[in-house]
Order: structure tokens, then sequence, then C-alpha cells
């Protein structure tokens, strides 16, 4: 994997950190700014996801903590939208001008969440995805200045996590209609999840993100982590998961009970277990958005421009 | 080299966030803000960077820092 950078080649071998632009290949750059921008782009656009259900929250203590998940959300967004910035990028321009299309989420939040249920499952199972997502980029990555940013972003979502599996359990305890409210949430809500990782390991062929250690851990091993922390959680407090562990050859390994791809109803919020599809039709699916991609983008894209507006020449 | 900044004001700069947990620690860099200018620079980071309870933080204009050498930049002459 030579190129014509041997300092950068030299930091590779060694498992240094890259610094700056002057040791980068200009493909190590742009494998950077896209895996930073999906980053950003999840982190930005799960704070009107989150804010369109934290409105229903049973409390104003609830409220607070939902609202408190949403500044976070917006400061982890912050970090990786200014270290495209300081890539050379225009941090208005990529926020405020971009067609809604063109963001760069997991298709699992254009998926309206309509209920305070649906945002505590999406902390524990969203969140989780995000988890491990970047705390193997925190661990692995090879960019000094995102590599240190993570930390604050580890520690959050952390507290994220707690505050979705503390209320997963007490809906869970509390049975009756908030039980079977919760299981409903889980039920179209795990499998989307499981999707967010991407294309299994057979069918992604070779990943510059893995040659160029901005991440450390493939599709099916980040998916294999998220399942070994999800399942025995819901299982432990009573919330059926379609998934399973078996060992084989000494290895654990956890199984889906259901076809992988399969097709999706986003209006009614329902899997087709009986009906498996192509990679081609999710591709499909997640490249058209789904339901509240231009709502969520114009919440934050309108007010910005009315504001310029309104201060033009000011 | 200072870069420019687009945003909704005209004329902002970078400020670098330093911090500290307690008091037998030194302040670290822990990030950095864009702003317009330093009161709006410490709101941003107040708020930006409060997932711990800090002892002490501070902002800097990043173009008050003089560099003398940095991994991967030049040494000056």
């Amino acid at each position: 994997m030579a190129s014509a950078n041997p300092a950068f080649d030299r930091l590779m071998k060694k498992g240094e950190l890259i610094e700056t632009v002057g040791e980068m290949t200009p493909e190590y750059l742009k494998e950077l700014k896209h895996t930073l921008l999906v980053s950003g782009d999840t982190e930005l656009i799960s704070a009107p996801a989150y804010y369109l259900a934290a409105q229903r929250a049973p409390s104003i203590n609830a409220f607070m903590t939902g609202i408190a998940i949403i500044q976070d959300e917006l400061a982890h967004a912050h970090i990786a939208y200014h270290i495209l910035e300081e890539l050379g990028e225009d941090q208005e321009k990529l926020i405020f001008s971009r067609d809604p299309k063109s963001f760069r989420y997991p298709y699992a939040f254009d998926v309206p969440l309509e209920t305070w249920t649906e945002l505590i499952v999406a902390n524990a199972m969203y969140d989780q995805a995000g988890f491990c997502l970047l705390g193997d980029i925190h661990e692995q990555c090879s960019y000094g200045p995102w590599k240190r940013g993570l930390n604050k972003v580890m520690l959050e979502e952390n507290f994220h996590l707690r505050n979705g599996r503390t209320w997963c359990k007490r809906m869970s305890q509390a049975g009756g209609e908030s039980r079977e409210e919760l299981q409903s949430a889980v039920d179209w809500m795990f499998p989307l999840t499981i999707e967010w990782f991407g294309l299994p390991d057979s069918m992604k062929m070779h990943s510059t993100q893995l040659d160029y250690r901005l991440k450390g851990k493939t599709n099916d091993q980040l998916r294999q982590w998220w399942m070994s922390l999800v399942v025995p959680y819901m299982e432990e407090i009573g919330v059926a998961v379609p998934a399973h562990m078996e060992v084989a050859d000494g290895q654990e390994t956890w199984v889906l009970d259901y076809p992988f791809p399969c097709t999706f109803d986003p209006e009614a919020k329902r899997w087709d277990f009986r009906d498996p599809c192509t990679w081609d039709d999710v591709m499909l699916r997640w490249r058209a958005r789904g339901p509240r991609n231009a709502e969520m983008i114009q919440l934050f894209q309108e007010e910005f421009h009315n504001f310029r507006k309104s201060h033009a020449g000011a | 080299m200072q870069r420019e900044y687009q945003r909704v004001h005209q004329h902002v700069k970078v400020y670098e966030v330093f911090a500290r947990k307690a008091r037998p620690e030194p302040l670290r860099q822990i990030g950095s803000v864009v702003a317009p200018d330093a009161d709006l620079a410490a709101a941003y980071a107040r708020a930006t960077y409060d997932e711990e309870r800090w002892v002490e933080m501070k902002i800097v204009p990043k173009e008050a820092i003089t560099t003398l050498w940095a991994p991967g930049e030049e040494v000056a002459e």
C-alpha cells in the first residue's frame, strides 16, 4: 500500500497518529472526510429526531433529560463538522445549504420517533449503535484530532444509553399497556438498528476505512458487538428480541431469527419477516430516504435562512 | 495560517478551549469553538464542553498562540 507520501507510509506502518493535512495522502483525506461527514450528519439528525419525540415526555424531568441529550448530540455534531472545517470544508454550507437527501445519516432516523417510548428505545438501541461505531473509532482512529475529540463523545453516549436502559426496564416492570408499547417499539426498531451497520462482510469486498485505520472493526463485527450488548439486556428485562446466541467451535455468535435483509413498511413501522429481500432493495429504500427526512432537515435549515434574510447587511 | 470561517456573523475566529477536572491536574486543550467575540466564544465553550465538572476553563484566540514546533509541521528556521 505504498503511496507517493513516505511520511504518510511511515506513520501508518508505525501505527502512529496523523496530525496534519500535510501528512496525508489525497485518498486518506477523502476517506477521512467521508467518515467524518457520516458521523457529523448522524449526530446532527438525532437532534430533530429526538426533539420531535421529547415533546411527548411524561414529565418535566423526563423532558429536561431529553433536551440535555439533544444538546450533547449537537455538541458531538460540532466536533465532527469543525474538524471538517479545519480540513477545508464549509461548515455552514454542509449544515444549512445541502439537499436533505444528500445527508449521510442512517435510514433509521428517517422513520419518525413519535412517542416517549420510541425515544427511550432509540436511546437504548440507536445510541448503543453510535457507542459501538464511535467507540471503535475512538480506539482505532489514526487521525489525532478526531481521536481526542471523541473522549467527550464517549462519556456522553454512555449517559444516553443509561437513560434508555433505565426507562426500558421501568416500562417493562410496569407491565400492562406500558410493557406492550415498549415491546412494539422494540419490534420495529431492533431490525432497523441491525441494518444500521450496513452490508454484511461477505458482500463488502474491501474497506478503505480499515486500511487507513479510520475504524478497526468490520460491519459484521460491529453488528455482533451491538447484539452482544443489546440482546442479553433486553432478555434480562423481559423484552423479546428476534436474535439468539449460538456456540460453534467454542465461539459465541449472535444469530438473527429472521431473514436478513427483509422488507420494511416505514409508514406502518412493520417488518415482514416472511418476505426476504436483497441488499439492492435495501439500498433503494435507503437512497429514497424515509418519511421524516425533509421535515427534519427543514427544521434547522429554514430558521437559518430566515435569520440570514432578516439580518442581511448587518 | 489563519483560515477564513463562514458564519452568519461576518467576522469570526477560532478559540481554543482549555480545562482541567481537579486542582492537581494541568490545564489541557479539550476542544475549540468558532465565534465572533470572546463573550460568545465563552458561552459556546460552556455549553459545548459540559461533559465534566471542570474546576477551571479558559479560552484563547487561536491566533494568539505561537507555535514553536508541532507534529507534521515544518520547524521554523
